[in-house]
Protein backbone atom coordinates (compact mmCIF):
# COMPACT_ATOMS: atom_id res chain seq x y z
CA UNK A 1 0.00 0.00 0.00
CA UNK A 2 2.99 2.29 -0.48
CA UNK A 3 1.84 3.35 -3.94
CA UNK A 4 -1.58 3.81 -5.36
CA UNK A 5 -0.74 2.79 -8.93
CA UNK A 6 -3.12 0.38 -10.59
CA UNK A 7 -2.30 -2.36 -13.09
CA UNK A 8 -1.39 -1.09 -16.58
CA UNK A 9 -4.48 -0.74 -18.73
CA UNK A 10 -3.94 -3.06 -21.66
CA UNK A 11 -6.64 -5.51 -20.55
CA UNK A 12 -10.38 -4.93 -20.84
CA UNK A 13 -11.50 -2.83 -17.86
CA UNK A 14 -13.56 -4.73 -15.32
CA UNK A 15 -16.15 -1.96 -15.11
CA UNK A 16 -17.41 0.34 -17.86
CA UNK A 17 -16.10 3.92 -18.00
CA UNK A 18 -17.63 6.56 -15.77
CA UNK A 19 -20.21 8.92 -17.27
CA UNK A 20 -19.65 11.60 -14.67
CA UNK A 21 -18.89 15.11 -15.99
CA UNK A 22 -15.45 14.70 -14.44
CA UNK A 23 -14.97 11.19 -15.88
CA UNK A 24 -11.46 11.97 -17.10
CA UNK A 25 -10.38 13.00 -13.62
CA UNK A 26 -12.08 9.97 -12.09
CA UNK A 27 -10.31 7.60 -14.47
CA UNK A 28 -7.04 9.30 -13.57
CA UNK A 29 -7.75 8.80 -9.85
CA UNK A 30 -8.61 5.16 -10.54
CA UNK A 31 -5.25 4.78 -12.25
CA UNK A 32 -3.48 6.07 -9.14
CA UNK A 33 -3.23 9.69 -10.20
CA UNK A 34 -4.17 13.04 -8.77
CA UNK A 35 -6.91 15.54 -9.65
CA UNK A 36 -3.99 17.64 -10.89
CA UNK A 37 -2.64 16.46 -14.26
CA UNK A 38 0.83 14.96 -14.26
CA UNK A 39 3.05 17.47 -16.05
CA UNK A 40 6.60 18.59 -15.25
CA UNK A 41 5.43 22.15 -14.74
CA UNK A 42 2.64 21.12 -12.38
CA UNK A 43 5.15 19.16 -10.34
CA UNK A 44 7.54 22.10 -10.26
CA UNK A 45 4.79 24.49 -9.24
CA UNK A 46 3.37 22.39 -6.43
CA UNK A 47 6.70 21.35 -4.93
CA UNK A 48 7.96 24.92 -4.98
CA UNK A 49 4.84 26.23 -3.30
CA UNK A 50 4.85 23.40 -0.73
CA UNK A 51 8.28 24.60 0.32
CA UNK A 52 7.18 28.26 0.33
CA UNK A 53 4.17 27.27 2.47
CA UNK A 54 6.17 25.13 4.88
CA UNK A 55 8.44 27.95 6.05
CA UNK A 56 5.67 30.20 7.48
CA UNK A 57 3.87 27.03 8.57
CA UNK A 58 6.89 26.31 10.73
CA UNK A 59 6.01 29.52 12.57
CA UNK A 60 2.26 28.92 12.53
CA UNK A 61 2.39 25.54 14.30
CA UNK A 62 4.82 26.74 16.93
CA UNK A 63 2.90 29.91 17.72
CA UNK A 64 -0.45 28.12 17.70
CA UNK A 65 0.85 25.78 20.39
CA UNK A 66 2.36 28.75 22.24
CA UNK A 67 -1.03 30.47 22.24
CA UNK A 68 -2.97 27.33 23.22
CA UNK A 69 -0.57 26.19 25.91
CA UNK A 70 0.98 29.34 27.37
CA UNK A 71 -0.83 32.51 26.35
CA UNK A 72 -4.03 30.60 27.11
CA UNK A 73 -6.67 32.91 28.61
CA UNK A 74 -4.66 36.11 28.75
CA UNK A 75 -7.46 38.70 28.37
CA UNK A 76 -5.15 41.12 26.57
CA UNK A 77 -2.92 38.90 24.44
CA UNK A 78 -1.19 41.73 22.64
CA UNK A 79 2.01 39.70 22.43
CA UNK A 80 0.61 36.34 21.42
CA UNK A 81 2.59 36.48 18.17
CA UNK A 82 5.79 37.20 20.09
CA UNK A 83 6.61 33.54 20.35
CA UNK A 84 8.88 32.50 23.22
CA UNK A 85 12.33 31.13 22.47
CA UNK A 86 11.23 27.83 24.01
CA UNK A 87 8.48 27.39 21.42
CA UNK A 88 10.63 28.68 18.58
CA UNK A 89 13.13 25.97 19.56
CA UNK A 90 10.48 23.33 20.19
CA UNK A 91 11.74 20.20 18.43
CA UNK A 92 9.46 19.17 15.62
CA UNK A 93 8.43 15.60 16.45
CA UNK A 94 8.93 14.53 12.84
CA UNK A 95 12.28 16.09 12.00
CA UNK A 96 15.78 15.99 13.43
CA UNK A 97 17.80 13.20 14.98
CA UNK A 98 15.54 12.90 18.00
CA UNK A 99 12.39 12.09 15.98
CA UNK A 100 11.07 8.56 16.50
CA UNK A 101 9.30 8.83 13.13
CA UNK A 102 11.51 11.07 11.04
CA UNK A 103 9.70 12.53 8.04
CA UNK A 104 12.20 15.27 7.18
CA UNK A 105 15.92 14.65 7.12
CA UNK A 106 16.43 18.28 8.15
CA UNK A 107 16.67 19.66 11.67
CA UNK A 108 14.00 19.80 14.32
CA UNK A 109 14.23 23.52 15.13
CA UNK A 110 12.79 26.49 13.27
CA UNK A 111 13.76 26.64 9.60
CA UNK A 112 16.76 28.92 8.94
CA UNK A 113 14.85 30.90 6.31
CA UNK A 114 12.13 31.56 8.87
CA UNK A 115 14.64 32.81 11.41
CA UNK A 116 16.23 35.06 8.82
CA UNK A 117 12.87 36.53 7.86
CA UNK A 118 11.88 37.03 11.50
CA UNK A 119 15.07 39.01 11.99
CA UNK A 120 14.83 41.24 8.89
CA UNK A 121 11.38 40.97 7.34
CA UNK A 122 10.99 42.76 4.00
CA UNK A 123 12.66 45.85 5.45
CA UNK A 124 15.66 45.39 7.70
CA UNK A 125 16.67 44.29 11.17
CA UNK A 126 14.82 46.27 13.80
CA UNK A 127 13.23 45.62 17.20
CA UNK A 128 10.52 42.95 17.11
CA UNK A 129 7.84 45.39 18.23
CA UNK A 130 8.49 47.63 15.22
CA UNK A 131 8.35 44.66 12.83
CA UNK A 132 5.09 43.64 14.46
CA UNK A 133 3.46 47.08 14.29
CA UNK A 134 4.66 47.63 10.70
CA UNK A 135 3.19 44.20 9.92
CA UNK A 136 6.49 43.18 8.44
CA UNK A 137 6.31 39.68 9.85
CA UNK A 138 4.76 36.28 9.37
CA UNK A 139 1.02 36.75 8.99
CA UNK A 140 -0.09 34.70 11.93
CA UNK A 141 -3.61 36.05 11.40
CA UNK A 142 -3.95 33.55 8.55
CA UNK A 143 -3.30 30.66 10.93
CA UNK A 144 -5.87 31.97 13.38
CA UNK A 145 -8.39 32.37 10.55
CA UNK A 146 -7.93 28.68 9.71
CA UNK A 147 -8.48 27.86 13.37
CA UNK A 148 -11.63 30.00 13.36
CA UNK A 149 -12.93 28.10 10.32
CA UNK A 150 -12.48 24.77 12.13
CA UNK A 151 -13.97 26.18 15.34
CA UNK A 152 -17.01 27.74 13.69
CA UNK A 153 -17.85 24.82 11.41
CA UNK A 154 -17.49 22.52 14.43
CA UNK A 155 -18.53 18.96 13.67
CA UNK A 156 -16.45 18.19 10.61
CA UNK A 157 -15.99 14.56 11.57
CA UNK A 158 -14.19 12.79 14.41
CA UNK A 159 -14.97 13.01 18.08
CA UNK A 160 -13.19 16.23 18.97
CA UNK A 161 -16.14 18.58 18.85
CA UNK A 162 -18.43 16.26 20.82
CA UNK A 163 -15.80 16.01 23.51
CA UNK A 164 -15.66 19.81 23.80
CA UNK A 165 -19.37 19.71 24.72
CA UNK A 166 -18.88 17.00 27.36
CA UNK A 167 -18.91 17.33 31.14
CA UNK A 168 -15.43 15.84 31.33
CA UNK A 169 -14.05 18.63 29.14
CA UNK A 170 -15.97 21.24 31.09
CA UNK A 171 -14.46 19.97 34.34
CA UNK A 172 -10.95 19.99 32.82
CA UNK A 173 -11.44 23.49 31.47
CA UNK A 174 -12.87 24.67 34.79
CA UNK A 175 -9.76 23.49 36.63
CA UNK A 176 -7.51 25.29 34.18
CA UNK A 177 -9.54 28.51 34.21
CA UNK A 178 -9.50 28.68 38.00
CA UNK A 179 -5.78 27.94 38.10
CA UNK A 180 -5.02 30.55 35.46
CA UNK A 181 -6.93 33.29 37.24
CA UNK A 182 -5.98 32.20 40.74
CA UNK A 183 -5.94 35.25 42.97
CA UNK A 184 -7.56 37.44 40.30
CA UNK A 185 -10.90 38.27 41.88
CA UNK A 186 -12.11 40.32 38.93
CA UNK A 187 -11.61 37.54 36.37
CA UNK A 188 -12.86 34.85 38.72
CA UNK A 189 -15.92 37.00 39.34
CA UNK A 190 -16.46 37.38 35.60
CA UNK A 191 -16.11 33.61 35.25
CA UNK A 192 -18.83 33.13 37.84
CA UNK A 193 -21.09 35.55 35.98
CA UNK A 194 -20.31 34.31 32.46
CA UNK A 195 -18.98 30.76 32.71
CA UNK A 196 -19.97 29.81 29.15
CA UNK A 197 -17.90 32.64 27.71
CA UNK A 198 -14.77 31.32 29.40
CA UNK A 199 -15.43 27.68 28.49
CA UNK A 200 -16.02 28.73 24.88
CA UNK A 201 -12.72 30.57 24.88
CA UNK A 202 -10.99 27.41 26.13
CA UNK A 203 -12.70 25.46 23.32
CA UNK A 204 -11.28 27.92 20.84
CA UNK A 205 -7.85 27.38 22.37
CA UNK A 206 -8.33 23.61 22.04
CA UNK A 207 -8.92 24.07 18.33
CA UNK A 208 -5.79 26.24 18.29
CA UNK A 209 -3.80 23.34 19.75
CA UNK A 210 -5.46 20.94 17.29
CA UNK A 211 -4.36 23.01 14.30
CA UNK A 212 -0.86 23.46 15.71
CA UNK A 213 -0.44 19.70 16.08
CA UNK A 214 -1.81 19.17 12.56
CA UNK A 215 0.62 21.59 10.93
CA UNK A 216 3.56 20.32 13.00
CA UNK A 217 3.29 17.23 10.77
CA UNK A 218 2.65 18.99 7.46
CA UNK A 219 5.69 21.27 7.64
CA UNK A 220 8.30 18.45 7.61
CA UNK A 221 6.25 16.58 4.99
CA UNK A 222 6.48 19.55 2.63
CA UNK A 223 10.15 20.21 3.43
CA UNK A 224 11.03 16.60 2.66
CA UNK A 225 9.09 16.69 -0.61
CA UNK A 226 10.99 19.81 -1.63
CA UNK A 227 14.33 18.17 -0.81
CA UNK A 228 13.41 14.99 -2.69
CA UNK A 229 12.45 17.07 -5.73
CA UNK A 230 15.71 19.01 -5.60
CA UNK A 231 17.56 15.67 -5.45
CA UNK A 232 15.65 14.38 -8.49
CA UNK A 233 13.84 11.73 -6.49
CA UNK A 234 10.33 13.10 -6.93
CA UNK A 235 9.61 13.07 -10.63
CA UNK A 236 5.84 13.04 -11.07
CA UNK A 237 2.67 14.49 -9.60
CA UNK A 238 1.32 11.00 -8.67
CA UNK A 239 4.60 10.31 -6.87
CA UNK A 240 4.21 13.56 -4.94
CA UNK A 241 0.64 12.58 -4.11
CA UNK A 242 1.76 9.11 -2.98
CA UNK A 243 4.31 10.67 -0.65
CA UNK A 244 1.45 12.59 0.96
CA UNK A 245 -0.72 9.45 1.15
CA UNK A 246 2.05 7.53 2.89
CA UNK A 247 2.62 10.48 5.23
CA UNK A 248 -1.07 10.64 6.08
CA UNK A 249 -1.08 6.97 7.07
CA UNK A 250 2.23 7.13 8.93
CA UNK A 251 1.05 9.92 11.20
CA UNK A 252 -2.63 9.00 11.29
CA UNK A 253 -2.38 7.72 14.86
CA UNK A 254 -0.59 10.75 16.28
CA UNK A 255 -2.44 11.89 19.45
CA UNK A 256 -4.34 15.17 19.37
CA UNK A 257 -4.45 16.80 22.78
CA UNK A 258 -4.53 20.16 24.55
CA UNK A 259 -2.20 20.72 27.48
CA UNK A 260 -2.00 24.13 29.16
CA UNK A 261 0.96 25.11 31.32
CA UNK A 262 -0.15 27.29 34.21
CA UNK A 263 2.11 28.21 37.08
CA UNK A 264 4.60 25.50 36.15
CA UNK A 265 1.94 22.80 36.17
CA UNK A 266 0.55 20.93 33.16
CA UNK A 267 -3.24 20.91 32.91
CA UNK A 268 -4.50 18.20 30.57
CA UNK A 269 -7.56 19.91 29.17
CA UNK A 270 -7.71 17.23 26.48
CA UNK A 271 -5.52 14.33 27.60
CA UNK A 272 -3.83 12.02 25.09
CA UNK A 273 -5.67 9.18 26.81
CA UNK A 274 -8.93 10.27 25.16
CA UNK A 275 -7.58 8.61 22.03
CA UNK A 276 -8.01 11.49 19.58
CA UNK A 277 -6.00 11.00 16.41
CA UNK A 278 -4.31 13.25 13.87
CA UNK A 279 -6.25 11.72 10.99
CA UNK A 280 -9.78 11.68 12.36
CA UNK A 281 -9.75 14.66 14.73
CA UNK A 282 -7.37 17.04 12.96
CA UNK A 283 -6.59 16.35 9.29
CA UNK A 284 -10.03 15.37 7.99
CA UNK A 285 -11.88 18.14 9.87
CA UNK A 286 -9.24 20.62 8.70
CA UNK A 287 -9.64 19.65 5.05
CA UNK A 288 -13.41 19.93 5.24
CA UNK A 289 -13.51 23.19 7.19
CA UNK A 290 -10.62 24.97 5.46
CA UNK A 291 -10.14 23.52 1.96
CA UNK A 292 -13.83 23.25 1.16
CA UNK A 293 -15.92 25.49 3.37
CA UNK A 294 -14.14 28.28 5.27
CA UNK A 295 -16.27 31.42 5.31
CA UNK A 296 -16.82 34.34 2.94
CA UNK A 297 -14.08 36.87 3.44
CA UNK A 298 -15.14 40.27 4.63
CA UNK A 299 -15.37 42.62 1.70
CA UNK A 300 -16.09 39.89 -0.85
CA UNK A 301 -19.68 39.02 0.07
CA UNK A 302 -22.41 40.91 1.84
CA UNK A 303 -23.16 39.50 5.26
CA UNK A 304 -26.61 41.09 5.10
CA UNK A 305 -29.01 38.14 5.32
CA UNK A 306 -31.49 39.90 3.02
CA UNK A 307 -28.84 40.09 0.32
CA UNK A 308 -28.79 36.26 0.17
CA UNK A 309 -25.14 36.19 -0.81
CA UNK A 310 -24.11 33.76 1.91
CA UNK A 311 -25.78 30.30 1.92
CA UNK A 312 -28.17 29.59 4.78
CA UNK A 313 -26.86 26.04 4.88
CA UNK A 314 -23.34 25.70 6.28
CA UNK A 315 -22.72 22.63 4.16
CA UNK A 316 -23.04 24.83 1.07
CA UNK A 317 -20.17 27.07 2.08
CA UNK A 318 -17.66 27.05 -0.76
CA UNK A 319 -15.01 29.56 0.17
CA UNK A 320 -12.02 27.31 0.64
CA UNK A 321 -9.01 27.22 -1.67
CA UNK A 322 -10.62 24.56 -3.87
CA UNK A 323 -13.27 27.10 -4.91
CA UNK A 324 -11.27 30.29 -4.67
CA UNK A 325 -11.16 33.02 -7.25
CA UNK A 326 -7.57 33.81 -6.53
CA UNK A 327 -7.60 37.33 -7.88
CA UNK A 328 -7.76 39.25 -4.63
CA UNK A 329 -10.26 42.03 -4.23
CA UNK A 330 -7.78 44.22 -2.50
CA UNK A 331 -9.34 44.28 0.94
CA UNK A 332 -6.47 44.25 3.36
CA UNK A 333 -6.23 41.28 5.62
CA UNK A 334 -8.23 38.66 3.76
CA UNK A 335 -6.71 35.44 5.08
CA UNK A 336 -5.68 33.96 1.73
CA UNK A 337 -3.86 37.14 0.71
CA UNK A 338 -2.04 37.02 4.03
CA UNK A 339 -0.83 33.53 3.20
CA UNK A 340 0.07 34.56 -0.33
CA UNK A 341 2.27 37.33 1.02
CA UNK A 342 3.89 34.87 3.44
CA UNK A 343 4.62 32.41 0.63
CA UNK A 344 6.00 35.17 -1.58
CA UNK A 345 8.84 35.59 0.90
CA UNK A 346 10.03 32.01 0.57
CA UNK A 347 9.55 31.11 -3.09
CA UNK A 348 12.34 28.93 -4.44
CA UNK A 349 14.29 30.56 -7.31
CA UNK A 350 12.75 28.29 -9.96
CA UNK A 351 9.27 29.56 -9.11
CA UNK A 352 10.38 33.19 -9.08
CA UNK A 353 11.79 32.57 -12.55
CA UNK A 354 8.62 30.84 -13.73
CA UNK A 355 6.39 33.72 -12.66
CA UNK A 356 8.61 36.28 -14.37
CA UNK A 357 7.99 34.49 -17.67
CA UNK A 358 4.19 34.62 -17.58
CA UNK A 359 1.32 37.07 -17.36
CA UNK A 360 2.54 40.29 -15.75
CA UNK A 361 5.76 38.87 -14.39
CA UNK A 362 6.68 40.22 -11.00
CA UNK A 363 3.66 42.53 -10.96
CA UNK A 364 1.18 39.75 -10.51
CA UNK A 365 3.31 37.05 -8.94
CA UNK A 366 0.98 37.04 -5.94
CA UNK A 367 -1.86 35.89 -8.22
CA UNK A 368 0.34 33.41 -10.02
CA UNK A 369 1.59 31.89 -6.78
CA UNK A 370 -1.96 31.88 -5.43
CA UNK A 371 -3.07 29.78 -8.38
CA UNK A 372 -0.03 27.55 -7.94
CA UNK A 373 -1.10 27.14 -4.34
CA UNK A 374 -4.57 26.18 -5.51
CA UNK A 375 -3.10 23.49 -7.77
CA UNK A 376 -1.01 22.22 -4.88
CA UNK A 377 -3.98 21.98 -2.55
CA UNK A 378 -5.94 20.05 -5.18
CA UNK A 379 -3.03 17.62 -5.04
CA UNK A 380 -3.17 17.45 -1.25
CA UNK A 381 -6.94 16.88 -1.46
CA UNK A 382 -6.29 14.11 -3.99
CA UNK A 383 -3.96 12.50 -1.47
CA UNK A 384 -6.65 12.70 1.20
CA UNK A 385 -9.19 11.19 -1.20
CA UNK A 386 -6.80 8.37 -2.15
CA UNK A 387 -5.91 7.78 1.51
CA UNK A 388 -9.59 7.52 2.41
CA UNK A 389 -10.15 5.15 -0.50
CA UNK A 390 -7.19 3.08 0.71
CA UNK A 391 -8.39 3.03 4.32
CA UNK A 392 -12.11 2.48 3.79
CA UNK A 393 -12.46 0.90 0.36
CA UNK A 394 -10.41 -1.19 -2.02
CA UNK A 395 -7.06 -1.27 -3.81
CA UNK A 396 -7.03 0.31 -7.26
CA UNK A 397 -5.96 -3.01 -8.80
CA UNK A 398 -8.69 -5.02 -7.10
CA UNK A 399 -10.07 -7.69 -9.44
CA UNK A 400 -13.56 -7.75 -7.95
CA UNK A 401 -15.85 -5.55 -10.10
CA UNK A 402 -18.10 -4.87 -7.10
CA UNK A 403 -15.14 -3.45 -5.22
CA UNK A 404 -14.16 -1.30 -8.20
CA UNK A 405 -17.73 -0.03 -8.43
CA UNK A 406 -17.57 0.93 -4.77
CA UNK A 407 -14.33 2.84 -5.41
CA UNK A 408 -15.97 4.47 -8.44
CA UNK A 409 -18.99 5.61 -6.38
CA UNK A 410 -16.67 7.09 -3.83
CA UNK A 411 -14.64 9.01 -6.41
CA UNK A 412 -17.79 10.23 -8.14
CA UNK A 413 -19.25 11.46 -4.86
CA UNK A 414 -16.03 13.37 -4.23
CA UNK A 415 -16.15 14.89 -7.71
CA UNK A 416 -19.81 15.88 -7.20
CA UNK A 417 -18.53 18.47 -4.75
CA UNK A 418 -16.71 20.20 -7.61
CA UNK A 419 -19.71 20.46 -9.94
CA UNK A 420 -20.67 23.87 -8.65
CA UNK A 421 -19.44 26.73 -10.90
CA UNK A 422 -17.02 28.18 -8.33
CA UNK A 423 -14.92 25.01 -8.24
CA UNK A 424 -11.57 25.24 -9.96
CA UNK A 425 -11.15 21.58 -10.84
CA UNK A 426 -11.69 22.26 -14.57
CA UNK A 427 -9.34 25.24 -14.54
CA UNK A 428 -6.41 23.30 -13.10
CA UNK A 429 -6.63 20.76 -15.95
CA UNK A 430 -4.93 23.30 -18.25
CA UNK A 431 -1.51 24.81 -17.81
CA UNK A 432 -2.76 28.17 -19.06
CA UNK A 433 -4.68 28.84 -15.84
CA UNK A 434 -2.25 31.19 -14.11
CA UNK B 1 -11.38 -24.61 25.00
CA UNK B 2 -8.79 -21.84 24.48
CA UNK B 3 -9.64 -18.16 24.76
CA UNK B 4 -9.62 -15.75 21.81
CA UNK B 5 -6.05 -14.66 22.50
CA UNK B 6 -4.82 -18.21 23.14
CA UNK B 7 -6.35 -19.26 19.83
CA UNK B 8 -4.65 -16.37 18.03
CA UNK B 9 -1.33 -17.22 19.68
CA UNK B 10 -1.57 -20.87 18.64
CA UNK B 11 -2.48 -20.02 15.04
CA UNK B 12 0.88 -18.30 14.52
CA UNK B 13 -0.45 -15.73 12.04
CA UNK B 14 -1.40 -12.94 14.44
CA UNK B 15 1.91 -11.80 15.88
CA UNK B 16 1.30 -8.14 15.08
CA UNK B 17 -2.24 -8.20 16.39
CA UNK B 18 -1.17 -9.77 19.68
CA UNK B 19 1.68 -7.30 20.08
CA UNK B 20 -0.77 -4.49 19.41
CA UNK B 21 -3.25 -5.88 21.96
CA UNK B 22 -0.48 -5.86 24.56
CA UNK B 23 0.74 -2.39 23.60
CA UNK B 24 -2.81 -1.05 23.86
CA UNK B 25 -3.32 -2.65 27.27
CA UNK B 26 -6.27 -4.70 26.07
CA UNK B 27 -5.01 -8.18 26.97
CA UNK B 28 -6.86 -8.36 30.26
CA UNK B 29 -10.13 -7.24 28.69
CA UNK B 30 -9.87 -9.74 25.83
CA UNK B 31 -9.00 -12.56 28.25
CA UNK B 32 -12.18 -11.79 30.15
CA UNK B 33 -15.40 -13.77 29.91
CA UNK B 34 -16.78 -11.50 27.16
CA UNK B 35 -18.20 -12.93 25.02
CA UNK B 36 -16.69 -11.04 22.11
CA UNK B 37 -16.72 -11.26 18.36
CA UNK B 38 -13.26 -10.36 17.13
CA UNK B 39 -12.34 -9.61 13.54
CA UNK B 40 -8.67 -10.57 13.63
CA UNK B 41 -6.39 -9.14 10.92
CA UNK B 42 -3.57 -11.44 9.88
CA UNK B 43 0.03 -10.23 10.02
CA UNK B 44 0.03 -9.52 6.29
CA UNK B 45 -2.85 -7.07 6.82
CA UNK B 46 -0.75 -4.96 9.18
CA UNK B 47 2.28 -5.28 6.92
CA UNK B 48 0.24 -3.88 4.02
CA UNK B 49 -0.26 -0.57 5.83
CA UNK B 50 2.17 2.16 4.74
CA UNK B 51 5.46 2.35 6.67
CA UNK B 52 5.20 3.96 10.07
CA UNK B 53 1.43 3.50 10.47
CA UNK B 54 1.62 0.65 12.95
CA UNK B 55 4.63 2.12 14.77
CA UNK B 56 2.86 5.44 15.40
CA UNK B 57 -0.12 3.55 16.80
CA UNK B 58 2.03 1.24 18.95
CA UNK B 59 3.75 4.33 20.37
CA UNK B 60 0.36 5.74 21.39
CA UNK B 61 -1.67 3.13 23.29
CA UNK B 62 -4.98 5.04 23.57
CA UNK B 63 -5.04 5.68 19.83
CA UNK B 64 -4.07 2.07 19.13
CA UNK B 65 -6.79 0.83 21.49
CA UNK B 66 -9.35 2.79 19.50
CA UNK B 67 -8.39 1.08 16.25
CA UNK B 68 -8.30 -2.34 17.89
CA UNK B 69 -11.68 -1.83 19.57
CA UNK B 70 -13.09 -1.12 16.13
CA UNK B 71 -12.40 -4.82 15.41
CA UNK B 72 -14.51 -6.07 18.35
CA UNK B 73 -18.26 -6.49 18.84
CA UNK B 74 -19.77 -7.24 22.24
CA UNK B 75 -21.42 -10.67 22.03
CA UNK B 76 -20.54 -13.83 20.13
CA UNK B 77 -21.83 -13.84 16.54
CA UNK B 78 -21.28 -16.42 13.89
CA UNK B 79 -21.33 -15.68 10.19
CA UNK B 80 -24.97 -16.72 9.84
CA UNK B 81 -25.94 -14.17 12.49
CA UNK B 82 -23.68 -11.40 11.23
CA UNK B 83 -25.26 -11.36 7.78
CA UNK B 84 -28.69 -10.71 9.27
CA UNK B 85 -27.79 -7.11 10.04
CA UNK B 86 -26.28 -4.40 7.84
CA UNK B 87 -24.26 -2.75 10.61
CA UNK B 88 -22.86 -3.93 13.91
CA UNK B 89 -21.82 -1.64 16.78
CA UNK B 90 -18.10 -1.92 17.47
CA UNK B 91 -16.63 -1.41 20.93
CA UNK B 92 -14.99 1.70 19.50
CA UNK B 93 -18.37 3.24 18.80
CA UNK B 94 -18.38 3.44 15.01
CA UNK B 95 -20.51 0.84 13.21
CA UNK B 96 -18.96 -2.08 11.32
CA UNK B 97 -20.87 -2.63 8.05
CA UNK B 98 -21.45 -6.07 6.54
CA UNK B 99 -20.89 -5.33 2.84
CA UNK B 100 -21.32 -8.83 1.41
CA UNK B 101 -22.72 -12.02 2.91
CA UNK B 102 -20.83 -14.51 0.78
CA UNK B 103 -17.91 -14.30 0.76
CA UNK B 104 -18.39 -12.54 4.07
CA UNK B 105 -17.02 -9.02 3.81
CA UNK B 106 -16.75 -6.79 6.86
CA UNK B 107 -16.22 -3.19 5.74
CA UNK B 108 -13.41 -3.43 3.18
CA UNK B 109 -11.99 -6.69 4.57
CA UNK B 110 -12.79 -10.22 3.46
CA UNK B 111 -13.28 -12.86 6.12
CA UNK B 112 -10.84 -15.62 5.13
CA UNK B 113 -11.83 -17.94 7.97
CA UNK B 114 -15.11 -17.52 9.81
CA UNK B 115 -16.54 -18.93 13.02
CA UNK B 116 -13.41 -19.86 14.97
CA UNK B 117 -15.11 -20.65 18.28
CA UNK B 118 -13.27 -19.83 21.50
CA UNK B 119 -14.16 -20.06 25.17
CA UNK B 120 -14.95 -16.35 25.36
CA UNK B 121 -16.27 -15.62 21.89
CA UNK B 122 -15.84 -16.07 18.18
CA UNK B 123 -12.99 -15.03 15.89
CA UNK B 124 -13.34 -14.24 12.21
CA UNK B 125 -10.01 -13.94 10.42
CA UNK B 126 -9.80 -10.96 8.07
CA UNK B 127 -7.29 -9.93 5.41
CA UNK B 128 -7.19 -6.17 6.09
CA UNK B 129 -7.04 -3.84 9.06
CA UNK B 130 -10.41 -2.09 9.16
CA UNK B 131 -10.66 1.58 10.11
CA UNK B 132 -13.53 3.74 11.35
CA UNK B 133 -15.06 6.36 9.10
Amino acid sequence: MTTTTAAAGTKTPLIPPSTHPYADVIHRLEAGGSMLPDTPENLQQIIGIYKAYAVPMDFYWRDLLYIAERVFLNPLPAFKYFISQEYLDLPNSYAGDQASLRIWRGGEKAHPELLEFMAKGETRAMPKLLHHLWHDRVNMEFAEACMQAMFWHQGMGGRFNDYLASEVYRANADRAIKAYFKGNLVMLGLYKLFPEMFIEKVRQLSYTANLGLFWEVMAPVFFEMSDLYDEGQLTSVPQAMDFLVNGIFAVAGRPIYHHAYIGGECFEIIPKSEGFTWLYEAALPYVEAVFYRTSPFRGTKSYNAQADQVPANQADFHYGILYADVFPVGSAGIPPTLLMQDMLHFLPPYLQELYKQHRRGEEDQLIQLGITFQRSMYNVTSAVIQALRCALLYPLDDTNPEHLKANRSFFEAQMDRFLRPEARLSDIQTQDYR
Amino acid sequence: MPTILETAQAAGAFGTLLAAVDAAGLREALEGPGPFTVFAPIDAAFAALPPGTVQTLVDNPPQLARILKYHVIAGAYHQAQLVEQQNWPSLEGDPIPVRCPNPLEIKNATVVTADVVCSNGVVHVIDRVILPG
